[in-house]
């Protein structure tokens, strides 16, 4: 049984068919064409399929696609570009934070959700803010102060 | 070694863009239109016959394209080291988790639910699980044609037994006599998975001239190609294999587990078919690391001079060889340690087994030799009454002496690592005060890299930009950035005209991949090679249009110049327009590289590994607090020391270090596939722990640098070694705060709970059931 649903991705309206046990990683990713937002494990466990639903991070491997109507979706495409990346993302660059990248967007989602929330966090508040991130590269050393570094950046543009 | 434009340079990667906007597209997120979703069907039983598979019922199905067997598969084995398996199953199955059917669908629903459909038949066998039961003299024989198989050496084999190699240094058994104490115990490490975040996918098509064509993240391509040609059992240009970005590798995108299947699928429906494994399919039939079991003898004099040490290694292969040959070859080739020891001796054998196949991890075969090793120094400076920093200094390993692979040790440098991680570890002040239940503990790394084969061809093009073509693919830590960075040092060319070209296996020349640390030394070299015969052939064009003699040419600021008369000179761009339009025609250079050196000799045959190029060191200082009512170890820090040689990309080392202790972590505390007959019993990131940010300590990341002459710049290796001292680290650091051993990885809060109560009712006791008591030499 598909029923066709409205979607509200990256600021963006989207019709579309879906089925009643469909997941929204799925949605994003096969029918929507938005990639970016990846899937490790589809069971909720490693946090690559991040993504914000009224500006809280959720695994969409483990929301129903037809639930999330009327709710404000947002993907890793709509963080930033090539030509005007996020500070997020020009920190995960410049602190060597990405390796494999697969994890990364999920991070970043995750971080921008942080941040949004509490511009100044601690290094205690960040590692429990991506507890739920598995990243297999890096061992996590450089995201922490990727999203830190991009922290106080952002911070210090606020406060001039 | 500031002389270097590029070189020691954290210079911008060229991937990290793509993938920081989510815009690099990885191999699940391709698609093809009319493109169907191929589903594996694998066998639930660990051993037994199969009667009969009934696919009708699956093929009825709606939306399904094709669905194979093992009849419709070529009747041809494969295999990396030894060709002991088919693409499915067809008389019998060996392991929970081998492929036994496959079909292609509309959908992956489709898919998914026929292969519920199909009816597979067994007549259960009696299994193996154990190694003990599987090299017994009347075990049931796995592999009743173990020795005509093909294989890579000519591995001596017999029973279930399929690798049986030794290496011999000296005089064993004097050296055991010419002891005052002797030392012995046996260890047991997990196995475990590379468990990268992309899970394993793949894309096969046939292109308009019915070639098979598959698309996927791989960390060898070339490899990858000819394994698939084995299987398929066509030519290497009927097939054609395009690397996508990969999810993270650690040695788990070696050779064929799945990609073969797809392949069959795309030629049974014509139609494109992407397979993406689930988590639990990745746990439990994509070859983690194999479990070893370990049982090392060391002797020594009273003064601490170690005078023998013998190893024996038995590998749990599971149902088919993969890459255990080589991990345990491997294994012994690094069993002496990073220590002197005048006699020395390693067997290993590897054992066929009702288990998932084993493959090979970061750090194959090394991590697990290192943990005995490191283990038993311990103990033994434990009982001679030394501090285990003191017992290894009076051992290390010297410039130039012979190693138990009878190749003469170069570039040395465990003094140096351990010093420098003592004195950052602060080792020296906190040994002995660190407070209750809390402990240090030292680890050394010995390691080896520089073998297998690369080639490079270098392109200069029309505007003085280079490109690269190497079978080199990414697999995280930057590889293909330090190759950009020896070119462009080589030509003296800024790193931004360097690019990496896009290749598949029809373009790119041999290269054996991104595995065993062997990418910056092995196709470091191939690429610098070529890159000094394309700039030998550039000097020569400038020598001549300057009037004077090559040696006089110097290459810098993308000018060739007179070294002795620099306004005499040419630039990069205008050498170029020469070469293609007035002499010698376009710019190209190509090199093919396999480390030389004495050939090892081992005891008899079997052994089969080639020279090793360069010898790797490092040291890891574990502080940790040990939980005395749960059993749960917490770190405290970790100062881990690499000698890399030279640091070309300082980034990515350090980066390498602080991503490898992690996995060393999760290998020593946490991370292990449980299996109960057979079966994986936690195959997802909840019940496989692997650590999260919230577990990671502070990591003191170091490095030093003596050049290797052998090395590109000096360059050396680092993919695995900073995964292979943290688990000894860890429990010879436990062992320190509580004075119990745990000779079994994982150390989880079970095991150590375990033998801490052990302990508590007879302090004498063994710490675990493999643990045998010390005893005292009966040779004196």
């Amino acid at each position: 049984m598909e029923k066709e649903i409205t979607l509200q991705v990256n600021a963006k309206s989207f019709s579309v068919d879906v089925g009643s046990g469909e997941l929204l990683v799925d949605v994003l990713r096969d029918k929507l064409g938005l990639t970016g937002t990846k899937k490790g494990c589809g069971t909720g466990d490693c946090g690559a399929c991040t993504v914000l639903l009224d500006g809280k991070p959720v695994n969409s491997c483990l929301v129903l696609a037809v639930s999330v109507e009327g709710k404000q979706i947002e993907t890793i495409e709509s963080l930033g570009d090539t030509n005007h990346l996020h500070p997020l993302q020009q920190s995960f660059i410049d602190n060597g934070a990405i390796q494999c990248g697969y994890c990364s967007p999920g991070f970043l989602i995750t971080a921008k959700a942080l941040l949004d929330e509490n511009p100044n966090p601690t290094e205690a508040e960040i590692r429990a803010a991506v507890a739920g991130n598995l990243c297999r590269c890096t061992g996590y050393a450089t995201i922490i102060r990727a999203i830190s570094a991009a922290a106080s950046l952002t911070t210090e543009v606020k406060s001039e | 070694m500031s002389d270097y434009q590029v070189v020691g340079k954290s210079v911008r990667r060229m991937d990290t863009i793509a993938k920081a906007t989510g815009q690099v597209l990885y191999t699940a997120d391709l698609s093809r239109p009319g493109m169907l979703f191929g589903k594996i069907l694998y066998s639930n039983r660990a051993h037994a016959r199969i009667l009969n598979i009934d696919t009708r019922p699956a093929e009825a199905l709606p939306g399904v394209r094709a669905v194979i067997t093992g009849t419709q598969a070529p009747n041809s084995l494969y295999g990396i080291y030894i060709r002991d398996r088919l693409i499915f199953a067809t008389d019998q199955v060996r392991f929970i988790g081998e492929p036994v059917a496959a079909v292609a669908a509309t959908s992956q629903a489709a898919a998914a639910e026929a292969t519920r459909l199909i009816r597979v038949d067994y007549e259960d066998l009696s299994p193996l699980f154990s190694l003990e039961e599987a090299i017994a003299p009347n075990a049931p024989i796995l592999h009743p044609h173990l020795v005509e198989y093909g294989s890579i050496y000519p591995y001596i084999r017999y029973g279930n037994v399929c690798l049986d190699a030794q290496l011999n240094m000296g005089d064993i058994e004097q050296g055991f006599a010419d002891a005052d104490y002797i030392f012995e115990d046996s260890y047991h490490t997990a196995p475990t998975h590379q468990a990268p975040l992309e899970p394993h996918a793949c894309l096969a098509e046939i292109d308009d001239n019915g070639r098979t064509v598959v698309s996927t993240g791989t960390q060898q391509i070339s490899v990858l190609h000819t394994e698939l040609a084995l299987a398929l059992d066509l030519p290497l240009t009927d097939i054609r294999v395009v690397p996508v970005c990969l999810g993270g590798g650690f040695g788990g995108r070696l050779g064929t587990h799945f990609e073969h299947i797809c392949a069959l699928l795309a030629q049974a429906a014509q139609r494109p078919v992407k397979i993406i494994l689930t988590r639990a399919e990745v746990f439990t039939t994509t070859a983690g690391r194999a479990p070893y079991t370990i049982r090392m003898k060391v002797g020594v004099k009273k003064d601490g001079t170690i005078t023998a040490k013998d190893t024996d290694v038995l590998v749990d292969a599971g149902a088919y060889a993969d890459q255990t040959p080589g991990t345990a070859t491997h294994a012994i080739t690094v069993a002496q340690g990073p220590y002197s020891i005048p006699n020395c001796h390693a067997r290993a054998r590897v054992v066929y087994t009702n288990n998932p196949n084993w493959g090979c991890m970061r750090g194959y075969g090394a991590q697990e030799i290192a943990f005995a090793t490191e283990s038993i120094m311990d103990t033994v400076a434990h009982k001679l009454g030394m501090d285990p920093v003191d017992f290894r200094l009076v051992n290390l390993s010297h410039e130039g002496e012979i190693s138990l692979s009878t190749q003469p040790l170069r570039c040395v440098t465990i003094r140096e690592t351990m010093e420098a991680a003592i004195k950052a570890s602060g080792y020296r002040e906190k040994k002995g005060r660190m407070g209750p239940n809390r402990g240090i503990g030292v680890a050394n790394l010995f390691h080896a890299t520089g073998y297998l084969s690369s080639s490079a061809t270098i392109r200069v093009n029309e505007d003085a930009t280079i490109t690269i073509i190497s079978g080199v693919t990414e697999v995280g830590p930057g590889s293909q950035t330090v190759l950009r960075q020896i070119v462009a040092e080589v030509l003296g060319v800024a790193v931004e005209c360097v690019r990496i070209a896009v290749v598949d296996s029809d373009s790119a020349p041999y290269e054996t991949g991104s595995i065993a640390s062997r990418t910056v030394y092995d196709a470091g070299n191939a690429v610098r090679l070529a890159t000094e015969e394309v700039r030998k052939k550039m000097v020569n064009i400038a020598a001549s249009r300057l009037k004077c003699t090559a040696e006089d040419i110097a290459v810098e600021g993308g000018w060739f110049f007179q070294f002795t008369n620099p306004d005499n000179r040419i630039s990069f761009k205008d050498l170029i327009g020469i070469a293609i339009y007035v002499t010698g025609g376009p710019l190209l250079g190509s090199a093919s590289w396999l480390a030389a050196g004495p050939f090892p000799e081992p005891v008899g045959e079997g052994y089969g590994q080639g020279p090793m190029g360069t010898f790797l060191f490092g040291t890891h200082v574990a502080e940790v607090e040990v939980d005395p009512e749960t059993g749960k170890t917490r770190i405290l820090h970790i100062t881990a020391c690499h000698d890399v040689g030279k640091a070309i990309y300082p980034a990515g080392v350090l980066g390498q270090i602080e991503g490898g202790v992690v996995q060393g972590i999760g290998a020593g505390l946490f991370e292990e596939m449980c299996l109960q007959d057979g079966r994986v019993v936690n195959p997802s990131f909840v019940d496989y722990r692997m650590l999260t940010a919230l577990d990671t300590p502070p990591i003191t990341a170091l490095y030093i640098e003596r050049p290797d002459p052998t090395g590109s710049f000096g360059a050396k290796g680092l993919g695995e070694p900073p995964i292979i001292p943290p688990a000894p680290a860890i429990a010879n650091a436990i062992f320190d705060a509580t004075g119990v051993q745990v000779n079994e990885i994982p150390i989880t809060a079970e095991r150590l709970f375990y033998a801490l109560s052990l302990k508590k009712i007879s302090p004498t006791a063994p710490a675990t059931q493999a643990n045998k008591t010390i005893r005292k030499s009966d040779h004196r």
